[in-house]
């Protein structure tokens, strides 16, 4: 009975041969690491997030006398209610942190050249995405955090001349973040974005697939012998395993450190009328807050920093040597070191300052 | 693509050097407009009192405001002076409500204000009614300071103080039958936080203990120990509504560590599992 079941649902879906032709058929490259897998790794993450998400639309209400109350109730009287809020909370900025190591994987790797420049394009804008994601996310809870850390990041377009306040007044929806903000940000970050992102996303995978994954600059394996193997399982095993030791980090940090992304101020209800002392964006948001911080001319600061978005967006475009192994381009080296620090020592500095 | 980009730095560069050059108003407005955190309050009572033209007892004033509990719980100059904090020229005009320093026997109706269920008890009091007849009976000041007010707690009744008036008998007394409860709260104050730094919102049960210990530090200003003593059960039932929720945040956070470890142990193992999986196939 079983197998006639299975074999009439073959006959008409073809799912054997839609495996063979989509995993076993479809060869990668011999000597590819883990780093490859961090693309699926940041998927998983996203998918995590959405199912989590779904879960906190449940009992969340989008207005200011509302929010904080429906957060905690979340977290405190809906059964298992803490599960998907802890999750969407660590996930976001696990994921974050993955996609970041996701993209200087490739640019070590130099995978980004020809003919990979869009799919570098593509990746970069789901990163600024997943910011924009971020950003709109840690409003929703209405605490302390959300609303002064908003206020700060809100404040940013008014350093553009002319249109500056009008942009700043379209985010927030007023002069000061209130309810209409926290309804932007709200649909924004379930309606709007998500689209947007799939969208973006099924252009990325589409490329990666019909491009092919690049070869490791490194093996010497694989320039010694350009072998390739299986998707399944030789590549398929690898992803499975990297998405476990995700999880495992994921429910680690929920066990042992489940305020670590959680400070208290994001778990004090907002009060417009009280600055609270060493109000700091997220940790992602750091190094541009503090670079903002450091130049005096905020025009300066704000056109800076689109420059600097504007060259990672098109790296690819602005390094047009050929040569694939970075061990060969000392410059290049020293340039992502040196970028590397600028970072890591503008997000130290930010958060200390 | 390079020159494109050469040429978007040279644009960016020559608008946002020739913005800052010579349009000094703009200038101006973006280089000291406050950012969102960083803003800071203009209060006129403080940066007077601060400033050298104070004598040096009025200047202590803010010194020993900034360490009290009300500076911490935001209470400002003019909560209490009345006066409008944010502009210098009116923060003593007496059309903005400005009363200044109060005289000794008006302290009472001065800090009544906020503390209403207080100066109630305390007017019915020995204390309370010493000042009202005599003019010289202690007022809130006498034990609780004008400026550096701290959170009060039980050492207050200390023998130092209260034989400043009178023998300690009475007030060993009145502590004696405030210690429990008064432990009570400082414990579960504590557990409270213990919670909050959990992660957990433990607001409401703030609110809780606040109204349970203002209530009961009310009933102890009529300095009727006999009362205290009758009303302390009261007390303590709505205490233990308090630490038995308490107590059930622990549980519950208990159950979720325990819930999320064991999810870590299985992927754990799953890893370990698809890890030596794939060892098989590579061989």
């Amino acid at each position: 009975m079983w197998q006639k079941i299975k074999d009439g649902f073959e006959e008409r879906a073809g799912l054997q041969s839609l495996i063979r032709t989509k995993l076993k058929d479809y060869k990668v490259p011999g000597g590819i690491n883990i780093f490859y897998t961090l693309g699926i790794v940041a998927v998983i993450a996203y998918v995590i997030q959405a199912l989590t998400g779904y879960f906190l639309l449940i009992y969340y209400i989008p207005h200011p006398d509302h929010a904080f109350k429906s957060v905690q109730d979340i977290m405190n009287v809906a059964p298992f209610g803490w599960l998907p809020r802890t999750l969407h909370i660590v996930v976001s900025n696990l994921m974050v942190i993955v996609i970041i190591l996701h993209l200087i994987s490739i640019f070590v790797m130099l995978s980004y050249k020809k003919p990979r420049e869009l799919t570098w394009i593509a990746g970069v804008c789901l990163f600024f995405i997943t910011l924009v994601f971020c950003l709109s996310g840690y409003l929703l809870p209405w605490s302390q955090r959300s609303f002064w850390a908003t206020t700060i990041v809100t404040n940013i377009p008014t350093a553009f001349p002319v249109i500056g306040d009008y942009v700043a007044n379209i985010l927030r929806g007023g002069d000061n973040i209130s309810g209409a903000t926290l309804s932007r940000f709200f649909a924004l970050h379930v309606a709007f974005l998500p689209p947007i992102f799939l969208l973006i996303t099924g252009f990325h995978m589409f490329l990666v697939r019909r491009l092919e994954l690049s070869t490791p600059p490194f093996s010497t394996s694989a320039e010694k012998s350009p072998e390739r193997y299986p998707f399944y399982p030789h590549f398929f095993l690898k992803q499975v395993f990297m998405i476990m030791v995700f999880f495992s980090l994921v429910f680690f940090m929920i066990t042992f450190m489940p305020t670590f992304f959680l400070p208290e101020a994001a778990n004090t209800p907002a009060d417009p009328l009280k600055t609270p002392f060493n109000i700091k964006p997220e940790w992602y948001f750091l190094a541009p807050y503090q670079l903002f911080k450091i130049i005096p001319n905020k025009f300066f600061g704000i056109s800076l920093q689109v420059l600097l978005a504007l060259i990672f967006l098109l790296w690819p475009y602005l390094d047009t040597k050929e040569e694939k192994n970075i061990l060969k381009r000392p410059l290049l080296i020293i340039f992502f070191i040196l970028a590397l620090t600028v970072w890591f020592s503008l997000t130290l500095w930010g958060r200390h300052s | 693509m390079r020159y494109i980009f050469i040429s978007l730095i040279a644009i960016l560069m020559l608008a946002s050097s020739s913005f800052a050059s010579y349009r000094e108003a703009f200038e101006k407005e973006f280089l000291f407009k406050s950012w969102g955190g960083e803003e800071t309050e203009v209060n006129a009572c403080i940066d007077c009192h601060s400033s050298d033209i104070m004598k040096k007892e009025f200047q202590n004033v803010t010194q020993a405001w900034k360490k009290s509990w009300h500076y911490q719980n935001s209470v400002l100059c003019d909560d209490c002076h009345g006066g409008d904090s944010k502009d210098a020229t009116m923060s003593m005009s007496h059309q903005r409500g400005f009363i200044g320093t109060p005289k000794y026997t008006e302290v009472p109706e001065f800090c009544g204000k906020c503390h209403i269920g207080i100066l109630r008890n305390y007017l019915e009091s020995g204390h309370g009614k010493a000042l009202q007849t005599t003019g010289k009976g202690p007022n809130c000041v006498t034990c609780h300071d004008s400026h550096n007010i701290q959170k009060a707690n039980i050492e207050i009744i200390n023998e130092g103080r209260c034989t400043k008036c009178h023998t300690y008998e009475r007030a060993k007394i009145m502590k004696q039958a405030l210690f429990a409860t008064e432990n009570k709260i400082r414990d579960i104050d504590k557990e409270l936080e213990n919670l909050k730094a959990e992660g957990i919102y433990v607001g409401n049960e703030k609110r809780e203990l606040f109204s349970t210990q203002a209530e009961f530090r009310a009933l102890f200003h009529t300095i009727d120990a006999d009362l205290v003593i009758q009303r302390t059960d009261d007390f303590t039932q709505k205490l233990n509504i308090i630490d038995t929720k308490i107590n059930n945040s622990f549980t519950e956070l208990n159950f979720r560590k325990n819930f999320s470890a064991f999810l870590t142990l299985i992927f754990v193992g799953l890893s370990i599992v698809v890890l030596m999986f794939s060892k098989t196939y590579k061989d």
